[in-house]
């Protein structure tokens, strides 16, 4: 696949239409993944060794896959659902890529539990949910479910991917290198998914300042799902109190900086 | 092959080795770089129109097909069905797009792309369309999967191997399009076949409704077929009897023993609606669901 990135080639030259054409288009997110992708399939090169792993750290990893599984479930179901609310084709053809990644993730989440020795990942991932998790899943595809296009990108886009972002790349930082790099592919997705929501619900809050009251009530309603997923976090990566990150404040930092609330 | 093994064919993982990484590598909007639509089409408002209007068939049924695989997404029972569904999604937002980029490269501008397809988008297409989503929207994934891949993209399937053949040598630039697409659509049909037919066997009451749904939508399809030949034909004919006034050679396409670009609209038709039925009869019979033949369009 070949896109328009010659050194010269800067998207934010473009026009609001063809920059959106542009950036929601096959190509570009085809040029996007290939650079992170190639040379490893399912996520992580098939060079690199895994570390020895003791029980207990191999049993919480997989309580922490798993729970990584229930979140990219999530954003796989949705963003399916929203293809079909999509209010334009570049939005559409977005979404699309966004399916496929979602379900990548799904599936090298699914392949790391299998090198790590679970031998049905799909009925682990149930075994081991976050009930905190489960509740945000329900919520989310209800927006979906009721056409409430706002509302799921809010949800999905910005909230999800923030919570994702946040604790991936804390993850990441303290990961076996297997996972850290299975983790690293599936981050440079999430920035482009949060950019989409980002952009688009920005775009409309422009048009309709009143919107942001009801984003703030949605994240009112959602925030404390996200952050008692924290918790269940910090536990499943063994974490002491003293070590605990502060990953609810940078998530909160985080969907702040947006500036869609407020 | 074991259906693990079938569904670990259609991971994200292989699709991005085969079709990304594949056949598509090095293509852009699905051709070679710099290929163009031909100047004489171009220059032949006739022609054009008569392209334009083929090509929102296309879109239409791409839209479709778009909104039933990342509709089905949800109702698959496994991940790797999910998987493959997404993967499907994608290659169907990848053909939206690159015949709308086709309806650009004909003269469409971008801020009329949906109002034209729209207006020229055929009924009993938009009907076709309707009966399929239908299943969809109810969570119905075995009738959505059959309707999907094995109907909708059976006829697709047949509708873009025509249309290859008779551009290769005229539309280059269009006939490398179609190239990607049948791939992709080779690859719809196959999980099609295979996972429903586990699913068919597990479920045998469903049987009766799907063979209905097939009928209905083999009704709306013949129906389109109909009215895009009638309307298409006066353009070839006069395109056929210009060439043959100025000494041009359209060449010839063998297509299924028949050399389309001689035989008459009718018979073009005929060949096509037939070549459609008997896929549909092969694949359905694979899964354990009988054809069911359609009333007879008006």
């Amino acid at each position: 696949m070949t896109a328009d990135v010659s050194p010269a080639f800067e998207p934010h030259q473009l026009d609001e239409e063809e920059f959106l054409r542009e950036v929601h288009s096959f190509s570009f997110w085809f040029e996007a993944v290939e650079g992170y992708l190639e040379g490893r399939p399912y996520g992580a090169d098939p060079e690199l060794a895994d570390e020895p792993m003791d029980g207990d750290d191999r049993d919480r990893l997989i309580t922490t896959l798993c729970n990584y599984c229930v979140g990219e479930v999530t954003a796989l179901e949705a963003s399916s659902g929203l293809v079909r609310l999509a209010p334009n084709h570049h939005s559409r053809i977005f979404l699309a890529t966004q399916v496929a990644d979602e379900a990548r993730h799904v599936e090298v989440f699914l392949r790391r539990l299998d090198d790590l020795g679970v031998l049905d990942g799909e009925a682990e991932v149930r075994a081991r949910a976050n009930p905190r998790l489960e509740e945000f899943r329900q919520r989310v595809l209800e927006m979906v479910d009721r056409g409430d296009w706002e509302a799921a990108v809010f949800a999905q886009n910005v909230l999800l991917e923030s919570m994702e972002d946040t604790v991936f790349r804390f993850h990441a930082s303290i990961a076996d290198p297997v996972t850290r790099q299975v983790l690293e592919g599936v981050i440079a997705d999430e920035r482009r998914h949060l950019g989409f929501g980002e952009n688009d619900l920005g775009r409309r809050l422009a048009r309709d300042p009143a919107g942001r009251e009801r984003l703030a009530a949605i994240r009112a309603e959602l925030d404390p799902l996200v952050l008692g997923s924290f918790d269940g976090v910090y536990r499943d990566l063994g974490l002491s109190r003293a070590d605990q990150p502060s990953l609810g404040r940078d998530y909160l930092a985080a969907v702040e900086r947006l500036g869609l609330t407020t | 092959m074991a259906e693990t093994d079938f569904l670990a064919q259609y991971s994200i993982q292989r699709w991005l080795e085969m079709c990304p990484q594949g056949y598509l590598d090095e293509t852009t909007y699905g051709h070679e770089p710099g290929l163009t639509e031909p100047e004489d089409l171009l220059a032949n408002d006739d022609l054009r129109e008569a392209s334009i209007a083929l090509t929102v068939q296309l879109i239409a049924g791409e839209r479709a097909a778009l909104a039933a695989s990342s509709g089905l997404v949800n109702a698959a029972p496994d991940h790797a069905s999910k998987a493959f569904l997404a993967t499907q999604t994608l290659d169907e937002a990848r053909h939206v797009e690159i015949f709308t980029r086709r309806l650009i490269d004909l003269g469409v501008k971008e801020e009329d792309v949906d109002s034209t397809v729209n207006d020229l988008a055929n009924p009993n297409l938009v009907k076709f369309a309707e009966v399929l989503l239908e299943k969809v929207g109810n969570g119905d994934f075995i009738a959505g999967v059959v309707g999907q891949n094995i109907v909708l993209e059976g006829m697709a399937f047949s509708v873009f191997e025509l249309l290859q053949a008779t551009s290769k040598d005229l539309n280059p630039k269009f006939a490398q399009t179609l190239s990607g697409t049948i791939a992709d659509e080779r690859r719809h049909v196959g999980f099609g076949e295979n996972r429903i037919g586990s699913l068919i066997r597990e479920h045998p009451e469903r049987k009766a409704d799907i063979e209905r749904m097939q009928a209905e939508m083999s009704y709306h399809m013949l129906a389109t077929f109909t009215d895009v030949f009638r309307g298409s034909g006066p353009t070839m004919d006069r395109e056929r009897q210009a060439a043959a006034a100025e000494g041009r050679d359209l060449g010839s396409a063998e297509w299924h023993g028949t050399d389309v670009m001689a035989a008459s609209t009718e018979d073009i038709e005929a060949l096509l609606a037939g070549t459609v039925i008997n896929e549909f009869k092969t694949r359905l019979g694979r899964i354990g669901i009988e054809y069911q033949d359609p009333k007879v369009p008006a």
